[in-house]
């Protein structure tokens, strides 16, 4: 160590700058461990393996959407179309299977890889014009889902195939099969966003998007390819939950993008980009997760249950911003 | 060292014009391996046009310049990154979620493949990191993200970031303005080491002291050509100052104006966490107040506190008398206080609403009733002030982004007369302007003074506070270390106060 060198200036004072830290870093395990316990003890049936299996298969489809929105998020960006997407995959799948006839694992195919199409097409127009990504998520939310509806007329397409409906409801070792595809999907973004050049730009870009183009990074690419992948995320989730309600519909997913960017919120990540982790995301799905389950065995009025869950948004994004340095110029 | 044989860096004839400002003239340079220079002149004499031009920020008009005798095109940074020349800026641009060892190597990450992704070699990433700062003698650890860091930390980042492209030449543009006093000594050691490594280093402050500690030789620039280059080495600061202004400035313009009147602002004992110390002055009625200092001074923040802008930790703000606790700006415009921002663009005016708008912005009571605009109140005072300050503009409808420099500045001080102020504090009202801009509005000031009005102006040229102020107070490093009557001082004399290094000590006993 060099002793010139003087002791590294700490940007908050004293006791504090420890209860921050605390705060940040294991704020809401604390708030997840207590919503938990408060769960277990006042809700029927809430500490069940039924239950938590449940309610782990009920995260695992928007999870996964989460993970993609995380980064979106961390580059500055955000999707708002995935709930749109989730329910054009869907009856996209069902209108190619049950009313075109082709094979399941084809339109499976087919529909994910034009959802991933639209999400590209979306960045690219993103990037071309440097429009912002909410505009342009924005219009698609609304045109995605009106063609869902039109798809299929909006009546609800009976896919019943027995093996396509094991990927939504089977399980595996006794849990359900999304959980594990989620899992997989955590494990890969983890992996992307701490030790991929790929992951480590994207956090370039949203901290400071100029120094990253000046350092000759592919700006506009990698803003284009995210919004492609919370795409395919949505695409595979719409997939998983039709073989989960052994139909395609077009009124599900709505209301996901509230919730996937919420998880990432919650757990950490900022709205203006540069900052976020995954493993914050997963704690975040798993708090929205249970909150909701809760609530439900609670037998809370549903519309109370917004209010609540727009409550903790809220305090969430507070806490975030308390736990920054003030007057960072 | 390397001998003086062939100079790394060369300019030729390097010509460069904004509208209305030779920026750079015909403008011949050159730089040795393994030395220092320094860049000195006031604001205007074209240091940071040469910085620009060096950087690749900037195209020069025509000129050429070589690097180790070959002609070389500095069309973007990055080129001139490659080309061996990196620039370290006030601004440091790091990014705060990433690592130390993530930003020196940004976008140049060293990779390895698996299973087709190419992931970061962190170990190869660390041990590049740690020579880079290893080269500098710094102990950071190359893991921490660059959030935590200190200013002065992050900036010898940012050194190290540049230095990894292994620059021939490195160009420091104010390193030391925002660096508290005890970092300074710090970095120029790791400036001298590093030209002994034979990198050159182009080294540009306002700071006297410091240029002369650490530069070998120093160049004068002055309205954008170079007046002169003297070694370091038994340069006084009072030739120097001397040569940074050439012995030309315009005497004042309006006679002191006799008396003062009551004390319309006080300031007392004002502290602000180390940026301001027992700052304590009155402003007089009819007053026009200079505030002189460097970049880094204190100077803007001063205004802003006293606006209401940056907290009031310690001290006391009196208006009229009356104590205010705490300011903010609604409370001290309802005391006739009013604040024309540096940035005027950005924050004295609404570029994309028109004139009327825009003049009409501080006095929303004066234009409505019960809440309720009234149109025709609205363009009548509008229109009044319009002629009153003489606004080249072709109506009231123009939209203000639509007007040049001293226009603008013209507004910004017409929203305040709308609102009835009698203290305006003005922060570097002709930044950016012409001469001719500049004189309209020296002329503004000098009549509102007439009038009564009372100004405290900061402003970085010395010419300008000459010219336009009554009494002088000089800023430095945080402490009011002068008063001068204008009629009184010097232009060089006012210099050598304002770069004085440590303001107690007797560095520069002639100035006195």
């Amino acid at each position: 160590m060099n002793p010139n060198l003087p002791p590294e200036t700490p940007f908050l004072a004293g006791s504090e700058r420890n209860w921050r830290t605390f705060l940040a870093r294991s704020g809401l395990l604390l708030a997840l461990v207590l919503l938990f316990l408060i769960l277990s003890l006042t809700a029927p049936n809430f500490l069940t393996a039924r239950n938590m299996l449940n309610v782990l298969r009920q995260i695992s489809f928007i999870g996964m959407i989460a993970c993609g929105m995380t980064l979106a998020l961390i580059a500055g960006d955000v999707d708002l179309s995935v709930g749109s997407v989730v329910a054009l995959s869907s009856s996209l799948l069902a209108v190619l299977h049950v009313k075109l006839g082709l094979p399941l694992w084809t339109a499976c195919l087919l529909t994910i890889a034009e959802a991933t199409a639209v999400g590209l097409l979306a960045g690219w127009i993103r990037v071309r014009w440097n429009i912002p990504a909410l505009i342009v998520t924005l219009a698609l939310m609304l045109s995605l889902r009106g063609a869902a509806f039109v798809l299929t007329n909006a009546y609800p397409i009976p896919v019943t195939d027995p093996a396509f409906a094991f990927w939504g409801g089977g399980h595996i070792l006794e849990v359900p099969v999304p959980v594990w595809i989620f899992l997989g999907t955590v494990a890969f973004f983890w992996f992307l966003s701490t030790r991929t050049v790929y992951g480590r730009s994207v956090y370039a870009i949203g901290g400071n998007a100029e120094a990253a183009r000046l350092s000759g990074i592919a700006v506009g690419r990698i803003r284009a390819s995210l919004l492609g992948i919370t795409a395919f995320l949505s695409a595979v989730s719409g997939v998983l939950l039709t073989s989960r309600l052994t139909s395609g519909y077009a009124g599900v997913g709505v209301g996901w993008e509230f919730d996937a960017i919420s998880a990432a919120l919650i757990g950490g990540t900022s709205l203006f980009g540069g900052e976020g982790n995954i493993h914050g995301t997963v704690l975040g799905v798993l708090f929205v997760g249970l909150l909701g389950n809760g609530m439900v065995l609670l037998g809370v009025n549903p519309y109370v249950q917004d209010v609540i869950r727009g409550g903790i948004i809220l305090l969430a994004v507070l806490l975030s911003t308390v736990q920054k340095p003030k007057g960072s110029q | 060292m390397t001998s003086a044989g062939e100079p790394v860096l060369r300019t030729e004839q390097v010509c460069k014009s904004y509208p209305g400002v030779q920026a750079l003239a015909d403008f011949d340079f050159e730089l040795r391996a393994g030395e220092v220079r320094a860049l000195l002149g006031k604001n205007g004499a074209g240091k940071s046009t040469l910085v620009k031009i060096l950087s690749g920020a900037t195209a020069p008009d025509r000129g050429r310049i070589y690097l180790d005798g070959k002609p070389v095109e500095l069309d973007t940074p990055s080129t001139a990154l490659q080309a061996g020349i990196a620039t370290v800026y006030q601004e440091i641009s790091l990014v705060d979620s990433l690592t130390v060892a993530e930003n020196i190597l940004l976008g140049r990450w060293p990779q390895r493949r698996c299973l087709g992704f190419r992931l970061i070699d962190r170990c190869a990433a660390r041990s590049r990191a740690c020579s880079a700062l290893d080269r500098m003698a710094i102990a950071l650890d190359p893991d921490t993200p660059v959030r935590r860091l200190s200013v002065a930390q992050r900036q010898m980042v940012e050194i190290a970031r540049v230095l990894s492209f292994h620059p021939r030449v490195l160009i420091l543009d104010e390193p030391t303005s925002a660096l508290p006093q005890s970092e300074v000594d710090h970095l120029l050691t790791l400036v001298r080491r590093l030209a002994e490594t034979g990198v050159a280093i182009i080294y540009v402050s306002h700071r006297l002291p410091e240029v002369l500690r650490v530069a070998d030789r120093l160049t004068v620039l002055r309205d954008g050509r170079a007046v002169g280059t003297i070694p370091a080495e038994g340069a006084s600061a009072g030739c120097l100052a001397e040569m940074v202004v050439g012995g030309e400035w315009r005497p004042r313009e309006r006679a002191a104006s006799e008396g003062r009147g009551e004390a319309v602002l006080s300031v007392r004992n004002l502290h602000s966490c180390g940026r301001l110390r027992e700052i304590r002055f009155d402003l007089h009625r009819g007053e026009v107040l200079g505030l002189a200092g460097l970049l880094g001074s204190g100077r803007t923040e001063l205004l802003r506190t006293l606006f209401g802008l940056a907290p009031l930790e310690q001290g006391e703000i009196l208006v009229y008398g009356e104590k205010i606790p705490r300011p903010d700006p609604i409370r001290m415009k309802n005391r006739g206080v009013g604040f024309t921002p540096e940035d005027r663009k950005a924050e004295g005016l609404v570029p994309m609403l028109d004139l009327e708008d825009n003049l009409s912005m501080a006095c929303p009571g004066r234009i409505s009733r019960l809440q309720v605009l009234s149109t025709g109140r609205r363009r009548r005072l509008a229109e009044h002030m319009f002629r009153l300050l003489q606004i080249a503009a072709p109506g009231l409808k123009t939209r203000a982004r639509a007007l040049s420099g001293g226009n603008q500045q013209k507004l910004v001080i017409g929203k305040w007369l709308n609102a009835e102020v009698r203290i305006l504090l003005m922060d570097e009202p002709t930044r950016g302007m012409d001469i001719h801009a500049k004189e309209q509005v020296y002329r503004l000031i000098a009549d509102l003074a007439g009038q009564g009005i009372a100004i405290l102006l900061v402003s970085s040229e010395m010419e300008e506070i000459l010219r336009v102020a009554d009494r002088i107070l000089v800023l430095n490093q945080g402490r009011l270390t002068a008063e001068v009557p204008a009629c009184q001082a010097g232009l060089e004399q006012l210099l050598a106060l304002v770069m004085q290094e440590n303001p107690s000590s007797k560095l520069m006993g002639k100035t006195a």
